[in-house]
């Protein structure tokens, strides 16, 4: 195998009263799409904003394309292309002044500048919308321009940090093709995100943050092999007034186990849920509880979340 | 260098912005249009200052009445007064009420015959009475002070009999020869010397009457004033951009690119500057064309007052946003101090007259020294040897300001 592009090492970021990231450590080979999958707080924007050279890592190193975070930021800053979680943009300005200023920023100019801001405004599909100032677009346009700006100055990997938080899925959709085809032609994406069907989507490997630490990383098929051949069982329940109780219960039904119950959301594994769905029914009744809807999935990565952490993978 | 692309960006966004434009440009020049308003220097209703239309009804068959409408009607005063002399005292008052006249003197029956004494010393209490018209700021002042300073005159006269007219000769060129003439002819007449005063010395101060005087115009100092103002406002405003930019994560997006932390935050603090710069300006052309401004015959003068001002004050902006905890903090702060400098520092009256610790308060403040400056050259007429002082002070302002903020905000955004 190639050297990595990129290599975390052991990142720490502590704070006077918080450790937000605990010892994260991942490879990214060059032309891969690596995802970070984990609930709000669990630390991506902290890991992603460490090894865009933001935050200096209490502990730890990351090394991208040769260039050490800690010690060689200029060299960093030049290969890495940032989309941030927010719409880091001008309102003000109009979407071709917005990428012609950042790319002064990454020292373009003059035809080569031109040149790239036309090319990115055509992947961002806003050609012909370029000269509207920003504040005028929709929230799915921004968000492209937000991308296109990490695209400018064609970096060799390109941190998203969340890129599709509150858009339509319309433009969701078109982001994630964006994502897709920027890497058909080549480009390395470390990609944020807490919806597990992006991860599963754009990502071979997919490394699963909680509470700051990398709980589990690897292929998809490695993470669910993690949580068996269980199935995940959804069941939309009301009435239930001891939880813990039923969830005793339940986790003593063979096959069942990692019973969870949150927000009238009940979670849990079985190995093989349609034989057992009579006598899980049967026991959340006679806990005085009501069914109102049941879903079940086979193994995935919200399953290995909630194998993981006995959380749900939620906002 | 990427810091003028960032200065030149958030200039942009600043005049872009309608609102911004409001505070910076339209409310101090409408405020400005509305003192000119109050002062009488605009309606075209309004007699201009340098011909104040005015009325004597001299009804006093006396030398004192003859005084009084000699000096008004002096060549001295010519240009000042256009006078009207009538003998119907209630048709001039109406003229008054009707916007005509701005002033009406009435000069009672037997005023001289009261007022001056007899062979026996005797003498009595009259008064001249002087109406001016309420809705008028600047010409009751004007009229009143002549009609006072004649009368203390006379007055005098009275009182030091034994002054020859000699003695009041030398203030003819500001009471008018006729005044003069008054004097020697009272002089002579007392010279019986039955009155033991003591010599009284003429206290006069001298009234722009002149050719060579300018006339009074509000607009030399509020415009200055209300421009140093706002400006203070609109740097404070300018330099919260650089938290408003830490909020939008577009800071941290600059600082995610190969440009130096330093470039970033010099970047943000020459935008403020460059904005306060353009806004002084705009407002030093505009006001000279809306409203006839004189700023002065020093344009290098202005210029250099002009570009201090703005550095001192972006600079004390852009210190006071490097200490603030945040956005809110930062808003607070700012407007607390630009309106007590605006108040301490001369933004809306002369601090001429200021003394002990709020003369000390007022000089720790930008506006006071900017003031200073502009007032020397608008009002004083003065050159670059009158605005040394004040443009040492900003520039020394400035820098230490500067100096602090950048070294703060480095020490902020580089965690």
């Amino acid at each position: 195998m190639s050297q990595p592009i990129l290599q975390a090492q052991d990142l720490h970021k502590r704070y006077e009263k918080t450790h937000a990231v605990q010892g994260i450590s991942f490879d990214i080979q060059q032309g891969e799409i690596f995802s970070l999958l984990g609930p709000n707080g669990a630390g991506k924007t902290t890991t992603i904003s460490m090894l865009s050279c933001l935050l200096s890592p209490s502990e730890g190193d990351a090394i991208i394309d040769g260039h050490s975070v800690r010690h060689d930021a200029d060299a960093v800053k030049k290969i890495i292309g940032v989309v941030p979680q927010e719409i880091a943009l001008y309102p003000d300005l109009t979407a071709r002044e917005n990428l012609i200023f950042w790319g002064k920023m990454y020292s373009l100019g003059g035809a080569h500048l031109k040149q790239r801001v036309e090319e990115t405004l055509d992947i961002a599909g806003l050609s012909d919308r370029a000269n509207e100032k920003v504040e005028s677009y929709s929230g799915g346009m921004k968000r492209r321009i937000n991308i296109a700006v990490g695209l400018l100055h064609e970096p060799k990997v390109l941190f998203m940090d969340e890129p599709t938080v509150g858009i339509d899925p319309q433009s969701r959709r078109r982001i994630l093709d964006t994502v897709l085809e920027l890497n058909q032609r080549g480009l390395t994406v470390l990609y944020t995100t807490h919806y597990m069907e992006e991860a599963a989507e754009l990502s071979k490997r997919i490394g699963i943050v909680d509470h700051g630490k990398l709980i589990a990383l690897g292929t998809q098929d490695e993470l669910t092999k993690l949580v068996g051949e269980n199935d995940a069982l959804h069941i939309g329940i009301s009435g239930i007034s001891e939880p813990p109780g039923l969830l005793a219960r339940l986790n003593a039904l063979s096959g069942a186990h990692n019973a969870a119950y949150e927000d009238e959301m009940l979670l849990l594994e079985a190995s093989h849920a349609n034989e057992q769905l009579s006598d899980i029914i049967g026991a959340i009744t006679s806990a005085g509880g009501q069914v109102k809807s049941i879903k079940i999935e086979e193994p995935n990565l919200e399953a290995v979340f909630l194998h993981l952490t006995g959380r749900a993978l939620r906002d | 260098m990427k810091a003028l692309e960032i200065a030149f960006k958030d200039t942009l966004a600043r005049f872009r912005d309608w609102k911004a434009l409001v505070g910076m440009l339209a409310a101090p020049l409408m405020i400005s249009a509305l003192i000119g308003l109050a002062f009488g220097n605009l309606s075209s209703d309004e007699a201009p200052i340098e011909n104040i239309r005015m009325a004597l009804v001299n009804l006093d068959d006396g030398e004192l009445g003859q005084a009084y409408e000699d000096v008004l009607t002096s060549p001295d005063l010519q240009s000042l007064i256009a006078l009207e002399i009538t003998e119907d005292a209630e048709a001039a008052k109406a003229r008054i009420e009707s916007g005509e006249l701005r002033a009406v003197l009435v000069i009672p029956a037997g005023f001289s015959e009261t007022v001056i004494p007899d062979n026996e010393g005797d003498s009595g209490m009259a008064s001249v009475e002087l109406y001016t018209d309420p809705a008028a700021s600047v010409s009751p002042i004007i009229v009143k002070s002549i009609v006072e300073r004649i009368s203390a005159s006379i007055n005098t006269l009275l009182l030091a009999g034994q002054v020859s007219g000699d003695a009041i000769v030398p203030y003819a060129p500001l009471l008018g020869a006729e005044m003069a003439t008054l004097g020697e002819a009272i002089g002579a007449e007392l010279q019986s010397e039955r009155f033991d005063f003591e010599e009284l010395t003429l206290s006069l101060e001298t009234i722009a009457t002149g050719e060579d005087e300018e006339p009074f115009d509000p607009f030399a100092f509020f415009i200055p004033g209300l421009a140093v103002f706002f400006l203070m406002f609109s740097m404070f405003e300018g330099s919260r951009s650089i938290l408003q930019e830490e909020r939008h994560w577009t800071l941290q997006r600059l600082m995610s690119t190969p440009t130096p932390t330093w470039q970033i935050i010099l970047g943000k603090m020459g935008g403020t500057f460059l904005t306060g710069l353009l806004q002084f300006i705009v407002l030093v052309l505009s006001s000279a064309l809306l409203f006839d401004v004189n700023w002065g015959n020093s344009i290098l003068g202005l210029l250099i007052i002009v570009v201090l001002t703005v550095f001192a004050a972006s600079g004390l902006g852009a210190m006071l946003t490097a200490f603030s905890r945040n956005e809110n903090q930062a808003s607070v702060v700012g407007s607390a101090v630009s309106l007590v400098f605006g108040a301490l520092g001369g933004s809306f009256f002369p601090t001429d007259g200021l003394t002990g610790i709020i003369n000390i308060a007022s000089k720790l403040t930008v506006n006071r020294w900017a003031m200073d400056g502009l007032l020397a050259l608008t009002v004083e007429r003065g050159g670059l040897a009158d605005i040394q002082t004040p443009a040492v002070v900003l520039a020394v302002i400035g820098l230490v300001t500067f100096g602090l903020a950048l070294m703060t905000f480095q020490k902020r955004f580089v965690k």
